[in-house]
């Protein structure tokens, strides 16, 4: 057992790390700021600042850490992206390095060689964006409970129903709408995905829903909204095995997200733990203190460990979906435990929207509930160890 | 054109650093090690050089123990084409280290040495200095601006001096120091991380270059600087010339 990044690890690292530093935590005044403002999602950085950071990061070479390399990208795989994501998610300042979701996975599974052409070449390299529909206003945590139906006319779909929190739909040039084909075998064969351009004729953004955290997801109506059969993605029926692998790269992804943002309140309390005094002494002369501090660097350590693990052993071609419902679930706890810390020993200034550390604990809010909620993954956990 | 750049590997300056109680040194545990910011200046202008002029090879030259393969590895992550470690296990003054690398320079013969005008550890500012005197070449310390002739036979200088900028123009070979302001670093990229996998880093047993490395000099003791105290506001523009005048003694 060897617990060493390598070389190459440590160096894309250590580029992150920097490009961190010197473009994005410069930045977080700005976000604060426009956050206070009501600005959310991609709004919170200026359009001509976001396009600055995409040509600095295509200049390092920043760009498709995890595409396979016939599409234009390093292929480096998912414990790399890890290390990449943790660093971005030390700061509040909101950047991806393209292409911007695990749709990826998906898209590579599934893609035939027109749709390569049209979708996964472009979104690869960063060109299109993308989002995915799956939830529904009567289900979230069971999408196999969907009502939105894809009936086959001729050589076309016809795709009606209603999605709900779907994230950047506005800006996506391509959707990946889940739909029923098959009413009595769904998960099991009755759910297919589909390829739906933005601006097809039918699909209506309905409304945007303001949410915790900066989020403003979507909620899309289809009205025989239609689609040749070219634009199916995968097999018919056969969309949820490939839907599931992309949320389990997400979930590795979400651990990346907590052990970065809470990273960066753990340094933050041990920098004001020795700084700020009171009674005469020293926050970090305190007990209590001590212990909010050693319990978040024991939370984040655990982990850290949990998101490596699992992004390397999906590195080698494993399932690692048990891994990866234990690390949204303990992520995402952990990163609120430890922000909640971070407020409490910051006192005023930790509800204060001038430092970052109210806009994290925002911002870990919803990853509780998005890619599962956490009693979901537990129930998933438990049922996987009680099965006889 | 052959451009050799020395790296030195340093504390990261964004790590807290500790004084160990007895001022024998400072606590390496736990310390992140980086390319001093000065030689990561010299890397890019080389780079720069090499880019402009085709043809060229940037070489970086260092000095330690094996460890230093990280920062190396990093320079040739941001473009240099090969690397050689001179491999030493002891503490080195700044003539030392320039008779080493005097050696380096016989070997390779660059036309062009790039360093940075200090290293950020000890601060102490001479290897450059010392090297030109070991070498008996021109020099030119603080660089701002660096313009190679088109002949590539010489090169101007625009240095960072008290009370001003200087040109000063010397033919090669010669020796150049990096400023703050000649250029700013690029990040060592993701693509050059994976191409630096292959390239060479040269190890050089000390001994094998038959340099005096003696230490002429001894570092007794270091203690951690003053803790700044906090400044002092005035009401008036007359309290202040007052404050100057009788506390701070400097009107
Ligand atoms: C910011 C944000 C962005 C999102 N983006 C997208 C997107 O881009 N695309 C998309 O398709 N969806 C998206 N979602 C939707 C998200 O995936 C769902 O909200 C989530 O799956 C939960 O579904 P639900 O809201 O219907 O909750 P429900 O399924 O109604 O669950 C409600 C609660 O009931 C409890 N519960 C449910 N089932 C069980 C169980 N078996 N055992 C015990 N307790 C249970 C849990 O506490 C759960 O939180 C997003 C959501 C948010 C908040």
């Amino acid at each position: 057992m060897d617990f060493e990044l390598l070389e190459e690890q440590r160096m894309l690292q250590d580029t992150v790390r920097r490009f961190v530093r010197q473009e994005l935590l410069p930045l977080e005044a700005l976000v604060l700021q426009r956050d206070t403002q009501g600005l959310t999602g991609e709004e919170l950085l200026p359009a001509e600042v976001e396009e600055r950071l995409l040509a600095k990061a295509k200049d390092a070479g920043l760009w498709g850490l995890d595409v396979p390399e016939e599409f234009g990208g390093l292929n480096l795989g998912a414990l790399p992206k890890c290390l990449a994501t943790e660093e971005l998610y030390k700061t509040i300042t909101p950047f991806t390095f393209p292409p911007d979701a695990p749709n990826l996975h998906m898209l590579v599974q599934t893609c035939t060689p027109e749709q390569r052409e049209r979708y996964l070449l472009p979104y690869a390299s960063g060109a299109k964006r993308s989002a995915i529909a799956i939830s529904e206003p009567g289900a979230g945590s069971d999408p196999a409970a969907m009502r939105t139906t894809a009936v086959k006319k001729g050589d076309q779909w016809v795709i009606n129903g209603r999605k709900i929190w779907i994230s950047r739909a506005h800006i996506a040039d391509f959707l990946i709408v889940m739909a029923l084909t098959d009413k009595e075998k769904r998960a099991r064969g009755g759910i297919t995905a589909f390829l739906v351009d933005k601006g097809t004729p039918g699909l209506v953004l309905q409304r945007q829903i303001p949410v915790i955290g900066g989020h403003a997801p979507w909620e899309l109506v289809f009205e025989d909204l239609t689609v040749p059969d070219s634009q199916v993605l995968g097999q018919v029926g056969q969309g949820f095995a490939p839907m599931q692998l992309r949320l389990t790269v997400r979930r590795l992804e979400i651990g990346s997200w907590c052990v970065g943002h809470a990273q960066r309140c753990l340094e933050m309390m041990v920098d004001y733990a020795k700084q700020r005094v009171t009674f005469g002494q020293r926050l970090a002369d305190r007990q209590a203190i001590q212990w909010f501090i050693a319990d978040s660097a024991t939370d984040i350590h655990a982990a850290r460990l949990m998101t490596h693990h699992g992004a390397w052993k999906f590195d080698q071609g494993e399932d690692v979906r048990q891994e990866a419902s234990m690390l949204k679930v303990f992520a995402t706890e952990m990163a609120t435990r430890v922000a909640d810390r971070a407020m409490q020993m910051h006192g005023g200034m930790g509800m204060s929207k001038e430092l970052p550390l109210e806009f994290m604990y925002r911002r870990l809010r919803p990853m509780r509930i998005f890619e599962g909620p956490s009693e979901v993954h537990r129930w998933v956990i438990a049922r996987t160890l009680l099965k006889d | 054109m052959k451009i050799l750049v020395t790296v030195k590997r340093v504390p990261d300056p964004e790590t807290t650093i500790r004084v160990k109680p007895d001022g024998s040194g400072i606590v390496t545990d736990n310390i992140k090690y980086v390319i001093n910011p000065f030689d990561e200046i010299a890397i890019e202008e080389a780079l720069r050089i090499k880019e402009k002029l085709g043809g060229s090879e940037v070489v970086l030259a260092s000095i330690g123990t094996k460890v230093v393969t990280e920062q190396l590895r990093t320079g040739l992550a941001m473009g240099a084409d090969r690397a050689l470690l001179v491999l030493c296990d002891q503490e080195l003054d700044s003539l030392a280290v320039s008779r080493i690398l005097a050696k380096l320079v016989e070997r390779e013969s660059p036309q062009l040495v790039l360093m940075g005008k200090q290293a950020i550890d000890d601060d102490a500012n001479q290897a450059g200095q010392m090297l030109a005197a070991v070498l008996d070449w021109p020099q030119a310390t603080f660089a701002s601006q660096v313009q190679l002739a088109a002949d590539q036979a010489s090169v101007q200088v625009l240095r960072e001096v008290d009370g001003g900028l200087e040109t000063i123009g010397f033919s090669l070979p010669g020796i150049i120091t990096a400023d703050l302001r000649l250029n700013e670093p690029r990040y060592a990229s993701l693509p050059g991380i994976m191409k630096a996998r292959k390239k060479e880093i040269k190890e050089i047993p000390v001994a094998e270059l038959g340099v005096d490395i003696t230490p002429r000099l001894k570092i007794h003791k270091m203690d951690p600087p003053v803790k700044k105290i906090g400044g002092k506001k005035v009401e008036t523009v007359q309290q202040l010339l007052d404050l100057l005048h009788t506390e701070a003694k400097v009107i």
